[in-house]
């Protein structure tokens, strides 16, 4: 089992907006779908997720609704709203050139001139 | 999912810390089911999942005050979003009915204005501290004598004295008398001031100090001490340049010099204006028992003394006085005032009548705004319906009758308030030269405006919100089938605005009869034959001063130059001086003996007015001869001196025979006066005091140091004022002008009171005329609309237009009539109130009364002609299609 990385400022969000995007889901499924993908290498605190996700709400990225979940509980589902995907597009590409340029610098086998 | 389930699920909504709870759990038990699913042992598995979420009061913490504060920000933003929605539908309602909105809108910012404007007169008057120390503990006094019908007049120095020391209920009681002086020497052009001897302990009595320099002392009463003087703040100013070093210099002073101890405080005034003040002295001649020569005294209560006992003090102390002086002091005593009441004078009656049309006016504008809210609210019972129907709460229908009251309100006190505001500065023009009296410093109150916006504002909502009551009981069905365009108008509320409409017609009748009462006054005054021809007439006093001008002779010389050079003036017709010009207040009495009339009784000498005039005196003013001669330049014997009469004192005195030869004097041990003339009478005593019996003398019999000319000319008098001044001037340049003006402005200044009552109440009963015009046209268009279907019925019948019209006149004329005939009762109880401002009109003047109702009833029916022919023009096929 390789070592967890402490998740990123931030990154958290993204992650969250992401899941969304395959439907709406309550914070528990969000959690599961999460470490499944990264196959548990980012360990996110459980709890952490709800006050990201309730921001995200506040911020009008995500909005949630009660309903019944699939063991007939009240659960809250959270779903993506437009804004939250606009979000998710420019922090996606933001995100990618901040990998690619780390990638270069880590890839780069002499020193600048 | 089930209708129930999503109320249910509603209903929790609004609650953060279960809804977050419920979240946490959730997640816990999940986790919970998917290990134990995996084959984990349930409380290992519940372990785990808590170590796995972490801080779970930490999170629930945090997630908590995000929740709210989101929550917090929606239920603001609901807030504002209906306000602004409201108000923007209120707008949009409003602007589709434009005449209502800026009717009332109109009507509450007259109503607002206008009243609050007089309320803060009426306070500036009133109620507003004088600018002293404990003003309300200050008294003044003046002699009385009720028998011979004598109040407020001048005192004497003994009683003064008697009062000072025997009183238990002053503290301290100070004497003044009037004075001016003529400033020169200085540079400057010669300068006549008011002003006042006062003795030392007036101003600390006042509790006033002079800003630089000190009041002045004691010993400063005495003749030969008292060259001080106090300068006013203004005076300092204006003529000395505010200059700090004036005090203890000296500056000349009617010839002399005069030191100067102090300035006193900008805005300090005393008695009601003025700009010097010198000590108080007097000489023996002046002690004596009889000379009521001074003007007043002015005291401050003692310590738990109040007005009442300060009058049963001075009745002890006149009573001693009266038996140890039975001669000099035969009834007479003291009048003692409150300060402010004596400075607020005559002014005080009218503001009274003022506050009390005041209270009318706001009345009817009350009535007024009711009536508005209500007719527009009638319109709107279909449109409530149609609201409610669409599934509009109660409370938001409410809501949105509210917020138009509230903008028909605010737009109204706004305006209001600028109303008020313009009118308080306008105020000022009511005053002669547009200058009010010192201690009323006119300012818009601002509790006033409030308490008057408020009782207005709240009139208009609470009818304004009428409406939303009735769509409460009102049954939604069965006022949309009703066909009727207003959704049918109960009966009961008819009524109430029928009633209002009565008792506004009936208030604008009381206000017009007022107004109209005053008018007629204010005509009758003005109108007055004066007796002497105001036209063309410039006037100035002059007093030399003692110090060059020492004999009568040396008076005698200045006035006969001056007279002399006046005459040659181009365009001058007649030049004549006297002591005093009609209106000037120069009112003096003196006692006089006709030679062969048994003594007078005690209490009954014959004191008729006294004058000094130069033989074209009047000429001068165009007062007419009856029989007999004018005075000549001869007459300068004073041994054996001549006199004039007016008609009054030979109607009164000589039994309306011919007094030409008899003789007269002025009191005993005074040479006998060979009456040689009567002259026709005219009005010397301010309106409305009638004239009195009046006695002339030459001036060159007694040649004395005050007199005032008066020039006639062809031409504009104003025009005449450079060359007179040139004329002093090139005689004696210390010698000052004083109070130059033409008769027109004398005349016309004294009636400022008589003026302004008449103007502010005729504002005031055209205000409520349109006021109530506006509520009668209202009522009735309302009706008509309400009854067109009804009208296009009779008319497909067969009614004529002619028929339709006294229909609806009908109506009215039984709404006017009601008004005009309550408002005369009224009027006919309440005017009586105005009785001590009449002239020449009883209170209950019948002309003025039927006038009043015949104008009032014609203005209303015209009011009332607008809908009636909107409904004799009725289309019987439209009107019974409308809805």
């Amino acid at each position: 089992m390789p070592r967890p990385i402490d998740l990123l400022q931030g990154t958290l969000d993204l992650l969250i907006l992401k899941t969304l995007t395959w439907g709406p889901a309550h914070g528990y499924a969000v959690a599961r779908w999460i470490e499944q993908l990264t196959g548990e290498v980012l360990r996110i605190g459980e709890g952490s997720l709800y006050p990201a996700l309730h921001r995200l709400e506040e911020r009008g990225m995500v909005e949630s609704r009660w309903q019944l979940s699939e063991t007939k509980r009240r659960a809250k589902t959270y779903r993506l709203t437009t804004l939250g995907r606009q979000q998710l597009r420019a922090e996606s590409d933001t995100w990618a050139q901040f990998v690619k340029a780390v990638g270069k610098v880590l890839a780069a086998t002499e020193q600048p001139a | 999912m089930s209708d129930s389930w999503l109320r249910y699920l509603n209903f929790w909504r609004r609650d953060p810390r279960r809804d977050v709870d419920d979240e946490i759990r959730f997640h816990i038990e999940m986790r919970v089911r998917d290990l134990v699913a995996r084959g984990m042992a349930s409380d290992e598995a519940r372990r785990i999942a808590q170590r796995d979420f972490g801080d779970a009061q930490a999170v629930r913490a945090e997630t908590l005050r995000i929740d709210e504060r989101m929550l917090r920000r929606e239920r603001r933003g609901e807030w504002r979003s209906a306000i602004v929605r409201d108000a923007r539908v209120g707008l949009r309602s409003l602007r589709k009915s434009p005449v209502f909105a800026a009717t009332a809108v109109l009507c509450a910012a007259l109503g607002i204005g206008v009243t609050a404007a007089v309320v803060s007169a009426a306070y500036a008057i009133l109620v507003r501290p004088l600018p002293y120390r404990d003003a309300d503990r200050l008294v003044a006094m003046y002699g009385a004598n009720p028998a011979r019908g004598i109040k407020g007049s001048n005192i004497s120095w003994p009683d003064f004295i008697a009062w000072r020391d025997d009183t238990r209920a002053f503290s301290a009681i100070g004497i003044w008398t009037w004075t001016s002086a003529t400033l020169s020497g200085d540079g400057s052009e010669a300068e006549r001031v008011d002003g006042a001897e006062v003795s030392a302990n007036l101003f600390p009595i006042l509790g006033v100090q002079p800003v630089i320099g000190r009041n002045f002392v004691a010993d400063e009463e005495t003749p030969g001490h008292n060259h001080e003087v106090l300068l006013s703040d203004r005076l300092w100013r204006r003529r000395f340049g505010a200059e700090k070093g004036l005090v203890g210099k000296t500056i000349t002073i009617d010839g002399r010099a005069y030191t100067v101890v102090g300035v006193m405080p900008p805005n300090f005034n005393f008695p009601d204006r003025g700009d010097v003040w010198v000590p108080f002295s007097t000489t023996a001649a002046d002690e004596a028992h009889g000379n009521r020569g001074y003007a007043g005294a002015i005291g401050r209560l003692a310590p738990g003394a109040t007005l009442a006992t300060a009058r049963a003090d001075f009745h002890r102390i006149d009573a001693n006085l009266e038996r140890a002086f039975p001669d000099e002091n035969f009834g007479w005593h003291a009048d003692l005032v409150p300060m402010r009441d004596d400075l607020v004078g005559d002014l005080k009656q009218p503001l009274k009548v003022f506050l009390g049309a005041v209270a009318l006016v706001l009345l009817l504008v009350c009535a007024n705004v009711a009536n508005l809210m209500l007719a527009r609210g009638a319109t709107r019972g279909r449109e409530m319906a149609i609201r409610s129907a669409m599934g509009a709460s109660r409370t938001r229908i409410a809501g949105q009758l509210f917020t138009e009251s509230l903008l028909i309100s605010a737009f109204g006190g706004l305006a209001g308030i600028a109303i008020a505001w313009l009118g308080v500065r306008l105020l000022k023009f009511g005053f002669p030269d547009q200058v009010p009296p010192f201690f009323i410093s006119l300012k818009l109150e601002p509790l006033t405006l409030a308490v008057i916006a408020a009782v207005t504002l709240i009139t208009g909502l609470l009818f304004g919100l009428i409406p939303a009551f009735r769509v409460a009981k009102v049954d939604v069905n069965s006022a949309l089938r009703d066909g009727s365009r207003g959704a049918g108008d109960g009966a009961h509320r008819s009524q109430l605005r029928r009633t209002l409409v009565v008792v506004e017609i009936a208030l604008s009748v009381v206000l017009a009869v007022g107004a109209m009462l005053l008018v007629r006054s204010y005509r009758n005054l003005a109108g007055t034959d004066l007796g002497f021809s105001e036209h063309g007439v410039l006037s100035a006093r002059i007093y030399l001063p003692e110090a060059s001008y020492p004999t009568r002779a040396h008076s005698a010389a200045f006035f006969g130059g001056l007279l002399e050079r006046l005459r040659q003036l181009p365009g001058v017709t007649a030049v004549g001086s006297a002591q005093g010009i009609p209106f000037s207040g120069w009112n003096v009495q003196t006692n006089v003996n006709i030679e062969g009339d048994p003594p007078p009784r005690r209490g009954e000498e014959l004191e008729p007015h006294f004058q000094l005039v130069t033989p074209d005196y009047f000429k001068a003013i165009g007062v007419g001869l009856v029989r007999g001669r004018w005075f000549t330049p001869a007459d300068r014997d004073s041994l054996a001196p001549v006199a004039l009469v007016n008609e009054r004192m030979v109607a009164q005195h000589f039994g309306g025979r011919d007094p030409i030869g008899r003789r007269l004097r002025l009191g005993p041990g005074s040479p006998w006066a060979t009456i040689v003339g009567v002259i026709r009478d005219f009005r010397h005593y301010r309106l409305p005091q009638p004239m009195a019996p009046a006695v002339y003398y030459p001036y060159a019999a007694r040649p004395s140091r005050q007199q005032t000319i008066v020039i006639r000319t062809g031409g504009d008098p104003n025009a005449l004022v450079p060359s007179l001044r040139a004329a002093v001037r090139e005689i004696d340049p210390n010698v000052a002008l004083q109070q130059v003006q033409t008769f027109d402005e004398a005349v016309s200044r004294s009636l400022w009171r008589q003026r302004l009552q008449s103007n502010v109440l005729s504002i005031f009963a055209a205000l409520s005329l349109g006021l109530a015009c506006l509520g009668l046209y209202g009522v009735i268009s309302y009706a008509v609309a309400q009854r067109t279907r009804e009208l296009g019925v009779r008319v497909a019948l067969g009614a004529t237009r002619r028929n339709v019209l006294m229909l609806v006149f009908g109506e009215s004329g039984r709404l006017v009539l009601s008004g005009v005939a309550v408002g005369l009762t009224a009027a006919y109880f309440s005017a009586r109130i105005l009785r001590t401002l009449l002239y020449g009109v009883e209170a209950t003047d019948v002309p003025t009364f039927a006038f009043v109702a015949g104008v009032l009833g014609v203005i209303s029916l015209v009011a009332a002609a607008i809908p009636a022919r909107r409904a004799a023009r009725v289309d019987p096929i439209v009107a019974m299609r409308a809805d």
